[in-house]
């Protein structure tokens, strides 16, 4: 039974980033089928999906690395740095995400050497964003882990650094897997808001198709379809992942 | 084994925690060899005297050498000693993220920086030992509470400790399965390994222990080279109230 659980959970996996490179090379052909005004713009459609899930994986996998960095700065025993990852996560949790996106796109346009690409730019801001949400998660997680995990490393003569990597950051992130998974679904849903800084993601075409066809509600309906497409392939990758992780539990 | 050279030494060692005092001034030697059963009432300050000699906990005043090494605020003390002293915990503390195989191996391969080969072959032939070989790959959850103590054994004497702590491990298990544990430590004890048990075994103490502590309110308050003659004929009355309650009990 657990075996053939963990199989199902393997595919799931597989099968759910199968599924995103499918639709994400596939989108535009059902899409061209739809009438005006989605049809003729179903290129544009399935292109800005691509630029929306990159936004969200480039993001992601920096949110994730910032957010350890900044559990274990808010749990480090030197007072300096605990206050830097405090005033991180404070700043970030405190101030709305839209402001923070033109925040960088605005400090890029201060002086050449920090010119970037808008992509770029909204991989940074969302990447700070969800660091600091993670970063919660994750700190939650590193408190969870048993006491007598940590016990039974140290008497076993593993060092505090071997400790922290082999014993409770594997648990630690096991914990917050689901709160991680679902920052990232929230993640995906934000990154909309780089199309205020003129990334080419799903919801500058929404506006630019709309404002071409005067079409609003087709036009927004078929945005959000595309992202709950998106959104659901990757709860479903999160839960298997979770399930899969959760093996050692059971 | 009486005759064996001093291996740890504790002395004048105190340890509160706000009010409470859990060791009063204890003083005690225990030599090279010996298997000593530590007993007494919850609370009485047998399990914090173990966790001091590995530094779970960390005394107030006094002093602890173990094989030579001091146990003062040096951290590359704490961990040589933590090295050679393998602990046994009362709720097992295996790494629930790891499979059996990989919670055996993980210390000999950091710290005493084994190959993989060779901590696999160790761990196996303790497996073995112990009685678990068909079980290397399950992980801990999938494993009975005494398959799992027996487990903790093994991972401990993977370190080739020299001395072996074991902190009431039979205390959390079902009636069933407490006897192949302490007939792992009884064999253990046959070795020659030196052991602190604290434990409520008192089959196991009369039989095994070269001597016998009894603890009451953070004091020795009576010590027996004859278990046998300790456990029919108790001196200290406090020690003749707890063993009379024991013997009503079963």
């Amino acid at each position: 039974m657990l075996n053939k659980l963990k199989d199902r959970d393997s595919l799931i996996l597989v099968g759910s980033v199968f599924c995103l490179a499918l639709i994400l090379w596939l989108l535009a052909l059902p899409l061209s089928w739809v009438p005006a005004p989605i049809g003729p713009a179903a290129h544009q459609f399935a292109d800005a999906a691509i630029t929306t899930i990159e936004l969200t994986i480039w993001s992601g996998i920096l949110g994730i690395l910032l957010g350890v960095v900044a559990a274990i700065g808010k749990l480090s025993p030197i007072p300096p740095v605990r206050w830097i990852a405090d005033l991180y996560v404070w700043v970030i949790r405190g101030t709305p995400l839209l402001l923070q996106i033109l925040f960088f796109y605005g400090l890029s346009n201060t002086a050449p050497q920090l010119q970037a690409p808008e992509f770029w730019i909204g991989v940074i801001a969302l990447s700070l964003n969800v660091g600091a949400y993670n970063a919660e998660v994750i700190r939650a997680g590193i408190n969870a882990v048993a006491r007598g995990q940590v016990e039974a490393a140290r008497s076993l003569g593993l060092n505090s650094m071997y400790t922290f990597w082999d014993v409770v950051l594997p648990q630690a992130v096991r914990i917050s897997l689901p709160p991680l998974a679902n920052n990232l679904v929230a993640l995906l849903k934000d990154s909309s808001l780089a199309y205020t800084i003129g990334v080419v993601e799903l919801t500058m075409i929404y506006t630019r198709v709309q404002a071409e066809s005067f079409q609003p509600v087709p036009v927004s309906i078929t945005t959000g379809l595309v992202y709950l497409v998106l959104t659901t392939t990757f709860t479903q990758f999160a839960s298997a992942l979770e399930r899969k992780l959760a093996t050692g539990k059971r | 084994m009486r005759d064996g050279k001093p291996i740890i030494t504790v002395e004048q060692v105190r340890k509160s925690w706000g009010a409470f005092t859990a060791l009063k001034d204890v003083s005690i030697t225990f030599r090279e060899g010996e298997v000593v059963c530590i007993i007494g009432p919850s609370g009485s300050g047998k399990s914090t005297l173990l966790r001091t000699i590995n530094r779970l906990e960390k005394q107030d005043t006094g002093r602890i050498v173990v094989d030579g090494i001091e146990l003062d605020n040096d951290l590359k003390h704490i961990d040589a000693v933590r090295a050679e002293v393998g602990m046994v915990f009362q709720s097992f503390n295996l790494f629930s993220h790891k499979t059996v195989l990989d919670n055996i191996t993980l210390a000999p391969r950091r710290v005493r920086k084994w190959s993989k080969e060779k901590a696999t072959q160790v761990a196996f032939e303790l497996l073995e030992r112990v009685g678990l070989s068909a079980h290397a790959h399950k992980y801990p959850a999938q494993l009975s509470g005494g398959q799992q103590q027996r487990v903790a054994i093994a991972r401990a004497l993977a370190m080739q400790p020299k001395i072996m702590l074991f902190d009431e491990p039979t205390s959390a298990l079902d009636p069933e399965m407490v006897n192949e544990v302490l007939l792992v430590m009884r064999d253990l004890a046959k070795s020659g390994m030196t052991m602190l048990v604290v434990t409520h075994e008192m089959g196991f103490a009369r039989e095994v222990a070269d001597r016998v502590i009894f603890f009451d309110h953070g004091n020795i308050v009576e010590e027996s080279d004859n278990p046998q003659q300790f456990f029919s004929n108790p001196s200290h009355p406090r020690a003749q109230a707890f063993l009379s309650q024991i013997k009503h009990a079963s």
